[in-house]
């Protein structure tokens, strides 16, 4: 069984990236959407992480294109239909509110 | 046979309306017969600290409604050790005494169990 991690808050003062990050597992893929996209700032403790977990990493790329956040090549940039592509493949979303 | 829920209740339980959403999902499940279970993780392990009391606040005991969850069918109950580790609370003085405590590598395993999770 495979999981679609959905993070939407910003990871600066907010503990749901580093808490996904632990117990992510290796079917898994995480989906940065809306102010989550802020871990993509290079140089930050969030950015750190992510790359240090090495999360099969998706990013919604509109959201990261109005925040300026330039996607990493680690990572994947896709649309909205993308996103509903996504959602269909994994076996479940995980969408931490 | 229903598909299987895993609820992720990771608020602390007095400061907004997370943690007894999430209990209302698990009862609300519970009461339809749903294979349910439920993981306390990060800020979520407070509702099970011992000796709350919410009274000056005006609002009700959460712990009452979890310690009835057994009762409700609901008997698959997790806590992060991790979490509760973190937040300075023992494992063997947490509320609920049912609840099995799991390492990060284990709620992995668990998530992949249910067909279905909603994190609060």
């Amino acid at each position: 069984m495979s999981t679609l991690h959905v993070l939407s808050h910003s990871p600066f003062g907010d503990d749901r990236l580093s808490s996904c990050l632990r117990l992510i597992g290796a079917n898994d893929a995480l989906l940065l959407t809306g102010d989550a996209v802020y871990a993509l700032q290079p140089g930050t403790a969030p950015f750190n992480a992510l790359i240090a977990g090495n999360p099969t990493l998706f990013v919604l790329a509109e959201d990261a294109q109005a925040r300026a956040m330039e996607v990493p090549d680690t990572a994947k940039a896709i649309d909205y239909p993308a996103f509903v592509e996504l959602s269909i493949h994994y076996d479940k979303v995980n969408s931490w509110l | 046979m229903p598909k299987s829920l895993l609820i992720i209740s990771r608020q602390a339980p007095w400061s907004g309306p997370s943690a007894r959403e999430a209990l209302d999902i698990v009862l609300a499940g519970g009461a339809f017969d749903l294979p349910i279970g439920l993981l306390f993780l990060d800020d979520g392990v407070f509702q099970l600290a011992p000796k709350q009391d919410a009274k000056a606040l005006q609002q009700k005991d959460l712990s009452a409604n979890l310690q009835a969850l057994p009762m409700f069918g609901v008997e698959d109950l997790f806590v992060c050790g991790d979490s509760a580790a973190e937040r300075g609370l023992a494992p063997d003085s947490l509320s609920l005494e049912d609840a099995q405590v799991l390492a990060a590598r284990e709620i992995t395993a668990l998530i992949d169990r249910y067909d279905q999770v909603i994190t609060l």
